[in-house]
């Protein structure tokens, strides 16, 4: 048990250390956060001591942009769920490293939110008094007290799938499936009510008609559906460029002349396995008699520089462990390449082709002379029938961590249908709204073409509307599969929702008041400070998770190297 | 983010003692840097205006308190007055009383728009006159129509009464089905047994789901510190009706609890100087509400299809 406790301390110590070690780059951004945290922090200061007076809110519009962030960021959390189900239901493989990162980016989304609600309450040193128990939580009444219990549920399900399957992979367990699938089921029904709840709050109030639509909460879900996702598109690109960022060599360049296969090849020897098993400890654990199997058909290959030892998109059911020398993996993505990972003696490639039959997903090149033994996949399985190399092979199975172009296009079509759907919706809104013409349309008067003399919204929601269209427009044609443009159809989709489900879904519900009187809302520069300081804060702590996660996930970061120099210390390589 | 100081665990073993002094040395300066950056960036805590005491943070949720504690917290409240104001209050915890049910009912045939009975509320019940928060609001509206789309709120009352409109003072509904209670998420506003629907100050999170539930914009929430001119201040106080609000609380229109309780008018029914303003218990059947809501052929509540069912009739004499 203490040792247990031990391990995982060990676990959050050298995670927590990874967020202070990286390259200038990584200091850059974090230093820039930091720097809007603070800004955000010190405005936030200053409305605690005067109070909410210093936002742009007032008795007419009692919520500004805090609420209309928060909203847009349950969708953001809600999202998530968009990348589980195509895994844990339809079993899908391409996304199954992309879920952790879109949990992540929920629990991010959430903290966003919590932090928004936070300063937008006028007493925040009675927020216990929410507390079920020691408080005095109007539940089932108060539909903020299920926002209350449906977000910090969301918070802790997600914390717990991620960090345990993290904690798996770093210890090199397979994670036990009872642990962790349960979670999975309940976090796919929460994240709908997550947001169902949140268009609840609004939904609910009889005396805004604006709000007061039974439309809000399927248009809550689609929206969210698109830019949720539309985001993950983005910040998966990020994640990809930066993690791929050790030094190229030239080995590349001069591969275009080399041959397939690696002209210099012999059959392997006990004593390659000798010097093999001296970089992997856990070879010695394998029995003489196995070892003496798995050499029949293994090839040794004597590599130069640039020599090719797999290309991405071939079928060949061979995998690979470096003895001498290094390896540089590759890989396409967007029409570019990118060094995915550089492998060392002891390390293993192209083991996960080998044992699931599916295409090389990236290219491996001797980055200097080397040394590497070819092993058929027959011979890698009697090897992985030892529990000790079946952990390490598995726990370094770092190809898993793969962005493909394949998963980010089955997020665009997410998006594409969530896109057509939450366009269809608003057009319901809008026709039933200005069609029957009823007294009720003053706040979408207002919202849309301005009302007596008041159109500080009509820009804004134009701009929606327009970004969303465009948007429409691209996720149908072909054009967005081309990643350059997918990525500003992503922008349009953020944006658009962004301004229809802050601004344009929160403010007008507010103008004109319950008695009439035309009041408009403009955020304080001090209310902005603080919007961008929580943004801020919320891309800290996705940095933060990401730069701990990444390395779990490609194996650089586990039990096994406990001990030895941490990485990014020597390497260059950060998130 | 200063990274933190040398580790002494680190496993690669001990670096050179130059090199692991001057990185000690820099990683102190950045966390000094990084302590002195956050403590700038906090430096508007020192204008906090109203920082709780350990008893203000503690204190119980109101119908949990016993009598011993709401008179020990009823002595704190009437100290906080006098430390801030220098006069001392006298602050009572009125209940509501047993067989009352209370009715407002307005008449607007003879209301004048003179908005007497706002100010005479803002004096009673200690309303904050920088920034200016007042219970009652008073709208002209065209003649012949109830739709408060068409209402001016910023008509001149000295122009009043105006031929071809008339005006309609609304305040607090206190709804037999108050949307405010329901959305509450902390319990901090109830409907008390008398009908009026209260709010515990010293428990309001400060979070206005009330005040985008109300269909009657019946609360007003104190954005920054209410300002009261010491010498206008009403002494007369009740601990769920006019004693000074905090900053970051809800308040609104409570029929002068510190009155209504004690058996006599509203401020705002004894300055009406027209007499359009009936206040009274439902339940005696003698009372002048009773009366008129008997009598009256045509009495109105305000956007009775929400289902809020007021207890603040609109009538007519017909």
């Amino acid at each position: 048990m203490r040792q247990a406790v031990r391990n995982y301390l060990v676990f959050l110590w050298r995670c927590g250390r990874l967020a202070f070690v990286g390259d200038w780059r990584y200091y850059a951004w974090m230093g820039m956060l930091s720097v809007f945290c603070l800004l955000g922090l010190n405005a936030y200061a200053r409305q605690f001591a005067y109070g909410l007076v210093v936002t742009g809110m007032s008795d007419e519009v009692s919520w500004g942009v805090y609420i209309a962030n928060f909203t847009f960021l349950v969708g953001v959390a809600a999202a998530a769920v968009m990348m589980v189900i195509p895994v844990y239901i339809y079993k899908n493989e391409e996304l199954h490293d992309l879920v952790i990162f879109g949990e992540l980016l929920a629990v991010a989304a959430i903290l966003m939110c919590l932090a928004f609600v936070t300063v937008d309450l006028g007493r925040p040193d009675r927020f216990w008094h929410l507390i079920p128990v020691i408080g005095q939580l109007n539940f089932p009444a108060s539909m903020l007290s299920w926002d209350v219990i449906v977000l910090n549920g969301y918070l802790l399900l997600n914390v717990h799938i991620c960090g345990y399957l993290l904690y798996c992979r770093y210890r090199g367990r397979t994670p036990a499936k009872w642990f962790y699938i349960p979670f999975v089921f309940i976090a796919i029904v929460w994240a709908v009510s997550i947001h169902t709840v949140t268009a609840f709050l609004y939904v609910g109030l009889g005396g805004r008609p604006f709000w007061n639509s039974a439309i809000v909460g399927p248009r809550f879900l689609a929206s969210a559906f698109t830019a949720g996702p539309a985001l993950i598109i983005l910040a998966m690109q990020v994640v990809r460029r930066v993690t791929a960022s050790a030094p190229a060599s030239d080995a590349w360049r001069s591969s275009g002349q080399t041959t397939w296969p690696v002209a210099n090849s012999r059959p392997a020897t006990p004593a390659d396995l000798e010097l093999l098993c001296r970089h992997l400890p856990e070879l010695a654990s394998v029995s003489p008699e196995v070892r003496l199997a798995v050499l029949a058909g293994a090839i040794v290959l004597g590599a130069k520089t640039g020599d090719v030892f797999l290309r991405q998109g071939e079928v060949e059911n061979t995998a690979f462990f470096v003895l001498h020398g290094r390896v540089v993996v590759k890989r396409e993505e967007g029409g570019r390449l990118r060094v995915t990972r550089s492998l060392g003696p002891g390390e293993q490639f192209g083991e996960i082709s080998a044992l699931a039959g599916t295409p090389r997903t990236a290219t491996a090149i001797a980055e200097e002379p080397a040394l590497v033994l070819r092993l058929p996949a027959e011979a890698l399985r009697k090897l992985m029938a030892a529990p000790k190399m079946n952990k390490v092979i598995r726990s370094r199975m770092s190809e898993r961590l793969l962005i493909t172009d394949r998963a980010l296009m089955t997020l665009r079509s997410i998006v594409q249908v969530s896109m057509l759907i939450n366009v269809f919706l608003l057009a319901n809104e809008v026709f039933k709204e200005f069609y029957s013409g009823n007294l009720h349309v003053a706040s979408s008067k207002y919202l849309f073409l301005g009302l007596h003399g008041h159109h500080a919204l009509v820009p804004w929601i134009w701009t929606a509307i327009a970004f969303n269209l465009a948007a429409m427009v691209l996720l149908v044609l072909p054009v967005s599969r081309s990643l350059k443009w997918l990525n500003v159809t992503c922008v349009l989709c953020i944006v658009g929702i962004w301004i229809e489900k802050g601004m344009g879904l929160v403010i007008p519900g507010f103008i004109p008041t319950p008695l009439g009187e035309m009041v408009e809302y403009r955020p304080s520069l001090n209310e902005t400070l603080v919007c961008f300081g929580i943004w801020a804060f919320g891309l800290l702590c996705y940095t933060i998770f990401l730069r701990m996660s990444v390395p779990i996930l490609q194996g650089r970061l586990s039990k096994a190297n406990e001990g030895q120099p941490e990485i990014g210390t020597q390497a260059p390589a950060g998130a | 983010m200063p990274p933190p100081t040398s580790n002494p665990s680190t496993p690669n073993g001990p670096a050179p003692d130059g090199l692991s002094r001057r990185s000690f040395l820099r990683n102190s300066a950045l966390f000094a840097s990084g302590l002195a950056a956050l403590a700038a960036s906090l430096a508007p805590l020192r204008h906090l205006n109203d920082f709780p005491s350990v008893e203000q943070f503690l204190q119980k949720y109101y119908k949990e308190l016993t009598p011993e504690e709401m008179a020990k917290v009823l002595k704190r409240i009437e100290d906080e007055v006098e430390r801030e104001y220098g006069l001392r209050p006298h602050v009572r915890d009125l209940k509501p009383m047993n067989g009352v049910e209370f009715v407002y009912a307005l008449n607007l045939t003879r209301c004048i728009g003179c908005r007497k009975c706002v100010h005479a509320c803002v004096a009673e019940n200690n309303q904050s006159r920088t920034p200016e928060i007042q219970y009652i609001r008073v709208v002209r509206l065209p003649h012949g129509s109830l739709d408060l789309e068409k209402a001016e709120h910023s008509y001149n009352p000295e122009l009043v009464p105006e031929k071809g409109y008339f005006y309609m003072p609304v305040q607090c509904q206190q709804c037999k089905n108050p949307p405010c209670v329901k959305v509450c998420p902390v319990h901090a506003t109830w409907q008390d047994a008398d009908g009026i629907t209260v709010i515990d100050y010293n428990w309001c999170i400060g979070c206005r789901y009330c005040a985008a539930a109300c269909p009657y914009w019946a609360r007003h929430f104190n954005f920054t510190g209410p300002s009261i001119p010491k010498e206008r201040l009403n002494l007369n106080m009740a601990y769920l009706g006019n004693r000074p609000r905090r900053q970051g609380v809800m308040e609104k229109c409570h029929f002068c609890v510190q009155r209504t309780r004690a058996g006599r008018y509203p401020a705002c029914l004894e300055v009406c100087p027209v007499g359009a303003r009936k206040f009274g218990n439902i339940l005696d059947p003698e009372s002048e509400v009773s009366y008129i809501l008997r009598t009256k052929r045509v009495f109105i509540q305000l956007k009775e299809e929400l289902g809020t069912s007021p207890r603040f009739f609109y009538y007519f004499d017909v």
